[in-house]
């Protein structure tokens, strides 16, 4: 005899809580790890100077501004052509072979491991195309890393956008693309800036494609072009845990970079949401 | 088919012998229409009877269905639409279409109906002027004159569907297509509405796609009445309620199916 109704409501009442409250608990406990043994790292001298003594003294500055230009880089790469992409896709691409092999190649794409489009970066950008290691290079890198997360959460959020607007539009004898221009694209702006708070934790996080494609062991010094190497927040904590010339004695500093970079993400995506909730309001819907 | 009507001197839409498919299956058959110009004419029948896909060959909508296919010829002032080298996106500026449910774009009142005129390359300085004319026209101006700004979506239904109306004057069409306008309103911005286009006739050749007979019988001069993708019946609308020429038309007309 199966359970009744009720108890098994219950039961899988428990379960799904405890599922729930469980992810929660993680994040939670990681947060609450980092910032504990990451806050007493964090002073003015810490966030604003240069790492001194072989990195086990001084500060994070050169990678906090490494990590921040390689998200407005691939960013500035990555946004247009995947909205782009994504325009053409759900607005023009016809059902037939070519939009098929398209779509397969981004969905192979996005599951390509992050390593593999290092190696990409490094063979392409630069070698081949001779950017060198460079900022240049790491930005390519990574946008083609984020291109396909762009395009798959801006085909939904142009899709999310009601057809009555593009018919009524059409309708008014306005041109097909005037109509994506003025009216479809500004509707799913807030689905395609939600889209996008995913990739930029993803390229601030991102470790091996930058250390292959221009990401510096140690430089103290800022990137004065885009064909400069420079230092990064994630190839940097990866370096003191790792290869350090003082591993233990440097933990703190690895805390405190752990802790930076989190709060990198964090402010970014705060921005993200500011923006899309403006857009939301705007458009009252 | 009628005598008056066959003879209507300088019809602004002509149909010949029109068939359309979707795909494999074929949902208008053989329609012959003439729609005299300043008129209100009311296309009429029962679910899927092909009323509204033959409205929306009039101004192209069909084109967006991939697998729709189309014979025959739609004259519009002695041109036809489906000719070479007709553009769609004009043709569209000279049909405009108010559709079933109330549609407005995710803007303030004013930029709904500045949205179509601006793109057309209305003058700036010209926009205000054509955004309360519109308003006016499709009298709304007086319910909202002091609230332009605010978002449509703040709009009852029945405004909501005025604003749409507006819209589509604001581009200055020559005929206006109304696909079940009223079937997503109350009686009494049914009623507004009603009220209105045959106001506009005056200046516009109105086509409207209709589920509601007594609306047909209120507001239209000429009445067609479809059926399983043919056009069964078109004449006076006066005629085709007292002294209807088929069986099928006194049928659907006294309420025996539909």
């Amino acid at each position: 005899m199966g359970l009744n109704a009720k108890t098994s409501e219950i039961i899988a009442f428990a379960f799904l809580t405890l599922a729930a409250l469980t992810v929660a608990g993680f994040v939670l406990f990681i947060l609450y790890y980092i910032v504990s043994n990451g806050y007493s790292a964090i002073s003015i001298e810490f966030l604003t100077e240069m790492p001194r003594k072989m990195m086990t003294e001084g500060g994070i500055y050169p990678a906090i501004v490494g990590t921040v230009y390689l998200i407005i880089g691939s960013m500035l790469v990555a946004l247009p052509m995947g909205i782009l992409a994504a325009i053409y896709l759900t607005e023009y691409a016809g059902e037939n072979r070519t939009t098929w092999a398209i779509e397969m190649a981004i969905n192979n794409l996005a599951g390509t491991p992050s390593v593999v489009f290092g190696l990409f970066g490094l063979a392409m950008f630069v070698k081949y195309l001779g950017f060198g290691p460079s900022l240049l290079s790491a930005s390519l890198t990574l946008a083609l890393l984020i291109i396909p997360v762009i395009i798959r959460s801006s085909e939904e959020a142009l899709l999310a956008v009601p057809p009555e607007y593009r018919e009524s539009s059409l309708a008014l004898g306005i041109s097909k693309w005037q109509t994506i221009r003025h009216v479809v694209l500004p509707a799913s702006i807030p689905g395609i800036v939600t889209g996008s708070i995913l990739s930029i934790g993803r390229v601030a996080g991102e470790t091996a494609p930058i250390l292959l494609t221009g990401a510096a062991y140690f430089l103290p010094r800022l990137p004065d072009s885009v064909y400069s190497q420079f230092m990064a927040l994630p190839c940097h904590l990866f370096v003191l845990a790792t290869a350090g010339t003082n591993i233990a004695q440097t933990r703190p500093l690895q805390y405190g970079t752990a802790l930076v970079l989190l709060m990198i993400v964090l402010a970014v995506n705060f921005v993200a949401v500011l923006v899309r909730r403006y857009y939301r309001q705007k458009l009252k819907i | 088919m009628t005598e008056a009507i066959q003879n209507v001197a300088n019809p602004q839409i002509e149909v010949k012998d029109l068939n359309l498919w979707y795909g494999e299956k074929q949902a208008l058959k053989n329609i012959n229409i003439r729609i005299p110009k300043n008129s209100v004419t009311a296309f009429i029948g029962p679910s899927g009877c092909g009323k509204s896909t033959f409205i929306r060959c009039l101004n192209r909508m069909n084109d967006l269905i991939k697998s729709c296919r189309i014979e025959g010829e739609v004259s519009i002032e002695g041109k036809d639409i489906y000719g070479p080298g007709v553009d769609v996106v004009d043709l569209r500026k000279q049909v405009g279409m108010v559709f079933q449910k109330p549609n407005p774009f995710p803007m303030s009142i004013y930029d709904n109906i500045a949205y179509g005129p601006r793109i057309h390359g209305v003058n700036k300085k010209d926009i205000e002027g054509v955004v309360e004319h519109a308003l006016r026209s499709a009298a709304l101006w007086d319910e909202i004159s002091d609230r332009i700004r605010s978002p449509a979506f703040s709009l009852s239904g029945g405004q909501q569907q005025r604003l749409c109306i507006a819209r589509t004057m604001a581009v200055k069409p020559e005929i206006i297509l109304f696909d079940e306008p009223c079937s997503a309103l109350d009686p009494i911005s049914t009623a507004k509405i009603e009220e209105l286009i045959m106001n506009l006739k005056k200046d516009y050749t109105i086509v409207i796609v209709t589920h509601n007979m007594q609306q047909a019988a209120r507001i239209s001069d000429y009445t067609a009445f479809f059926l399983m993708g043919e056009l069964i019946e078109f004449g006076k609308t006066r005629q085709i309620f007292e002294n209807p020429g088929e069986k099928s038309t006194e049928d659907y007309i006294t309420g025996r199916f539909g």
